[in-house]
């Protein structure tokens, strides 16, 4: 025999092998979930049946492994199907609370307290001290707020170019707020401005670098945000200098929620991504497929 | 040294990591207490405790939020000697301990009207003359009490990050090219060890990291990670299904990957309910 009939063959004894198991395991788990009375009742229809067409063996044989399947792992057996039933059915609805979680966070106000009474604090103090220092900070929290607040938030805003003048007028409010200690770097092509992304998340993560990386130095920083195309897909980067990600540190809600969020729009085609590059600090980018326009 | 308004002018300490709250309070200090020197003013906690140690204000005003050190710990140092108001936009935690407790604080943006109350308390601690058993503390409430105060308030505002749990590990390095690459533990669907290495396995990507499964058990929060196998913690979150194959083993599916893990004889009973 040549060596692809010896193939076909040992296919063929494996296809075998397999469809027996799995009827098997079928046969298995009929007996053990099924009543007593019903299996009875086989019993008595497959010794008659066998027993006319002559094959009192067979029937015979049929009785005994049955009530041996039911005896010895039927009770087990059982229990392990009514499992993973209801491991399925709580999968679904783990599933399916995750995703009304995601969908709540997401559309839920992300703007904390703490930022907008410091905020808030900065612009009275500022009005006695320097006016026109105090519009333009006021001006800034207004077009953070308008697209921050879920109530305000427009349609249409979630692209890169908006998500970007969003970010700036954040890191305005923050250099108001922290002078010299934070410098900001933006390098984001023009003609990635209109690429459809998520809103809420380059900001999560540039309050990641403020809040975690910079604000705990004393010397403070700089948050740079990066975009360009790799490939098929858009990277967006934000990276600070700042003190680092503590391994013991919880992830927080942010994070986890991007996370979702990405797998939700997505699937597995989109990914976020936390590095500590060699010099310290920290870098999160996000990637995603890259389109130049929101879908119509 | 027992200071009073009388002998000289009393002095004071500003401490903000935000210049323009500095600027504020200043400001306010000035309109409403003129006679009140301000020796020095800190950008962090550090420098609040350095320049609090070297001037002896009379006064620290110290904001809650600061870099290297907080406000509290700024104060568990500074308060034998200088009578300490503490200073915060929104912390409710705080707030509620403040109000409890015999500590002055103050809100910002701080008001001309909340200062001047508190200023006015101030000058007449500041000019009650100590009593004549205590030491030279211008404090009105002994030293001991709020320095159990500050202790009570400091461990308030460490537990509230991290309710009841010890730190866990939460998130994986692994090398990749010349990163770091931070892999947080709820990504990672399982570790199995191989040979000299741990594969760490996300939906996506797979990981090899030098750490033991070993050194990983004793680290990881064991709610979050369960061991199936000796060389196999998978994600208890991430479970789809255990079954049976053929020889009777036990296998486990994780949601997000095809492979299927064995569970050992061992930790069979993990998955026993019913």
């Amino acid at each position: 025999m040549r060596a692809s009939d010896i193939n076909r063959v040992l296919d063929f004894v494996r296809d075998a092998f397999n469809e027996a198991s799995r009827l098997w395991w079928r046969f298995f788990d009929w007996v053990a979930v099924v009543e007593w009375r019903q299996l009875l009742l086989t019993w008595f229809f497959v010794l008659v049946f066998f027993g006319l067409a002559g094959m009192d063996g067979a029937g015979i044989w049929y009785v005994f492994i049955s009530a041996a399947v039911k005896v010895l792992a039927g009770g087990k057996r059982k229990a392990e199907l009514m499992a993973r039933d209801a491991t399925a059915q709580a999968n679904v609805a783990t599933l399916e609370r995750r995703l009304m979680e995601a969908r709540m966070a997401a559309l839920q106000a992300q703007v904390e307290p703490h930022f907008l009474f410091n905020t808030l604090a900065l612009i009275g103090q500022l009005i006695e001290t320097d006016p026109p220092q105090a519009a333009r900070v006021h001006a800034h929290l207004i077009d953070y707020l308008r697209s921050t607040l879920p109530q305000m938030r427009q349609r249409g805003g979630a692209t890169l170019g908006k998500q970007v003048e969003l970010s700036r007028a954040y890191l305005a409010i923050m250099q108001a707020r922290m002078k010299e200690r934070l410098q900001v770097r933006f390098d984001v092509p023009d003609f990635l401005g209109s690429a459809p992304f998520p809103p809420m998340m380059l900001q999560t993560l540039i309050e990641n670098a403020i809040k975690h990386g910079l604000e705990p130095k004393i010397a403070g920083g700089t948050v740079a945000v990066r975009a360009h195309v790799v490939g098929a897909d858009l990277h967006v980067a934000v990276c600070d200098d700042g003190v680092g990600i503590d391994p013991h540190a919880d992830d927080g809600v942010g994070l986890a929620n991007i996370r979702e969020r990405l797998q939700l729009l997505y699937g597995g085609d989109a990914a976020l991504d936390i590095t500590t590059p060699p010099a310290g600090g920290a870098c999160a980018t996000i990637r995603l497929p890259y389109k130049m326009m929101e879908a119509a | 040294m027992n200071p009073s308004l009388h002998g000289r002018p009393a002095t004071a300490l500003i401490a903000d990591d935000e210049a323009p709250m500095r600027d504020l309070l200043r400001a306010r200090l000035a309109s409403v207490w003129p006679d009140l020197t301000i020796v020095a003013e800190a950008a962090n906690g550090v420098e609040a405790v350095e320049l609090g140690e070297r001037h002896r204000p009379d006064i620290a005003f110290l904001d809650i939020r600061m870099p290297g050190l907080s406000g509290i710990e700024a104060a568990q140092r500074l308060y034998a000697r200088s009578h300490i108001v503490f200073a915060t936009a929104y912390d409710q935690y705080a707030l509620d301990a403040f109000e409890q407790g015999a500590l002055d604080y103050l809100l910002k943006p701080v008001s001309a009207e909340r200062l001047a109350t508190t200023c006015a308390r101030l000058k007449a601690r500041l000019s009650a003359p100590a009593p004549a058993s205590a030491s030279t503390s211008a404090l009105a409430a002994p030293p001991q009490d709020i320095g159990r105060q500050l202790a009570q308030l400091t461990s308030l505002l460490e537990q509230r990050g991290k309710p009841d749990k010890p730190a866990y590990l939460r998130w994986i390095q692994a090398q990749v090219g010349a990163n770091l690459r931070m892999v947080s533990t709820k990504e990672i669907l399982f570790f199995q060890s191989d040979e000299k290495y741990t594969r760490v396995q996300t939906a996506g990507t797979e990981y090899l990291i030098r750490k033991t499964l070993k050194e990983l058990l004793d680290e990881l929060d064991p709610d979050e990670f369960w061991r199936i196998h000796r060389s196999t913690l998978v994600r208890v979150d991430a479970i789809a299904e255990v079954r049976r194959d053929l020889r009777g083993r036990q296998m486990l599916r994780v949601r997000g990957h095809t492979e299927e893990l064995e569970v050992s004889r061992n930790h069979g009973y993990l998955f026993q309910q019913m």
